[in-house]
């Protein structure tokens, strides 16, 4: 199977942005303007919502951890920044390491992922992270 | 076969009749509802992920009669809701059964006007008892092969000899579970009297992860539940565990994966020590915190 094409949105799409972290909800509206598309704060007349309020969909067991998404501390903590929607940047301040190192383990978190682009890792990320948090 | 097939269809047709007197409606917003099961007569059972953060509630009573009730308690660990009808209804007779894997299974869901809509499926697995993701006890795993209506979720399961196995339940993929009517059993009469489940709680969120190869044969285990967060001024923050700890062991259960730490934080475990064996900056140690009741979402 070839390829499919890469088809740019011709409009910009309006972004309902939620978050109850106001720092988090800052990086998600910048990415949201980085992808040429308008973050707006109110639900009427949205196309779209990207929120961090995002629920496993069903009563789900306890996850049990599988040797193949077992990653290290260090990934971890790369992986829950990218979900939070940060800069490589922001990961770096975040975590006290050179930007060097985490542009090093985002580049290897997409591979594990199978995410092609900064979007698609965020929602990845959290989708695994939130999947494989547990509160005792 | 012509016979068989219509006796299994008239039976199944006498046996919804004779059941939907177990199925009441609680009203959504936007003319929408769900299921819920009418037990003993002053309560109601509903699915807690289906039902809206409220206290009262209008519902639509086997028959068609509308009825008003309170929120008794939830419980999202075990996924059960209890409202408290404002005026007792004569009591549905419910014999609880046994959910056998292959077994016929007949799950009902209210139409929203007084009748039973009704699933026919199979007991597609009946297995141990299991934790939820949010930390509840369910004393047997039930999954069904049939689909439910968003709407239908919440109603009773039925064996096909007509006993109750417990309230039908979605899961992730809309899989459809059963809450198991012992579980319903348990946590009912504790909603009803002090409105949640109390469940043993340190004021964590664990990530699974891979112990660093250097330390791995001292941790004696290839993981460990990495903390990611905690609650301030919870358990385990006053015992002095901090954000980045690596988790080896919770009392004697290793923390390899979440659900042999689960047993580690049942009601019982309230009040008491609990050991942790965590890795911090490449060293071990060891951190006596002492459980707390979760409080109230």
């Amino acid at each position: 199977m070839s390829a499919l094409p890469q088809v740019a949105l011709a409009v910009a799409l309006r972004v309902l942005v939620r978050a109850t972290d106001p720092a988090r909800r800052e990086a998600l509206r910048q990415l949201v303007i980085d992808a040429g598309h308008l973050p707006v704060d109110s639900p009427s007349g949205a196309d779209a919502v990207l929120s961090d309020q995002l629920q496993v969909e069903g009563f789900a067991p306890m996850p049990e951890p599988s040797p193949r998404t077992l990653f290290t501390p260090r990934e971890v903590e790369v992986l829950a920044g990218i979900g939070d929607g940060l800069t490589n940047k922001m990961i770096a301040r975040r975590l006290a390491i050179s930007p060097h190192t985490v542009k090093f383990h985002v580049e290897s978190m997409l591979k594990k992922l199978g995410a092609r682009t900064r979007a698609e890792a965020v929602a990845k990320a959290r989708e695994h992270t939130l999947g494989n948090t547990v509160e005792f | 076969m012509t016979e068989l097939l219509e006796q299994l269809s008239s039976e199944l047709a006498a046996r919804t009749a004779a059941l939907q007197g177990a199925v009441a409606a609680i009203r959504l917003p936007r003319e929408r509802h769900v299921s819920a099961i009418v037990w003993r007569g002053d309560a109601v059972l509903a699915s807690e992920q289906s039902l809206p953060q409220r206290e009262q509630f209008d519902l639509v009573l086997p028959g068609g009669a509308e009825a008003q009730a309170r929120l008794a308690g939830r419980d999202a660990g075990t996924n059960v809701a209890v409202l408290r009808l404002s005026q007792p209804l004569a009591p549905f007779a419910l014999a609880s059964g046994e959910a056998r894997s292959g077994a016929l299974a007949v799950a009902l869901g209210a139409d929203g006007i007084g009748a039973a809509s009704v699933r026919l499926g199979l007991v597609n697995h009946a297995g141990p008892q299991w934790h939820s993701l949010a930390g509840g006890l369910i004393d047997r795993r039930i999954a069904l092969d049939l689909r439910l209506a968003r709407a239908e979720e919440g109603g009773p399961v039925f064996s096909a000899a007509g006993a109750f196995l417990g309230m039908s339940t979605l899961g992730a993929r809309s899989r459809v579970l059963v809450i198991p009517a012992a579980t319903l059993e348990r946590v009912v009469p504790l909603l009803l009297k002090e409105g949640r489940v109390a469940r043993g709680w340190l004021g964590v969120a664990l990530h699974p992860v891979a112990v660093p190869d250097a330390l791995r044969g001292e941790a004696g285990q290839p993981s460990g539940l990495m903390v990611m967060s905690l609650v301030e001024g919870g358990p385990a923050a006053k015992a002095g565990v901090v954000a980045g700890d690596i988790v080896l062991s919770v009392n004697d259960a290793a923390a390899s994966g979440f659900r042999r730490i689960a047993g580690q934080f049942g009601p019982d475990r309230i009040g008491r020590k609990a050991v942790l064996r965590v890795i911090r900056g490449g060293t071990l140690l060891s951190l006596d915190a002492l459980i707390e009741a979760r409080p109230a979402a």
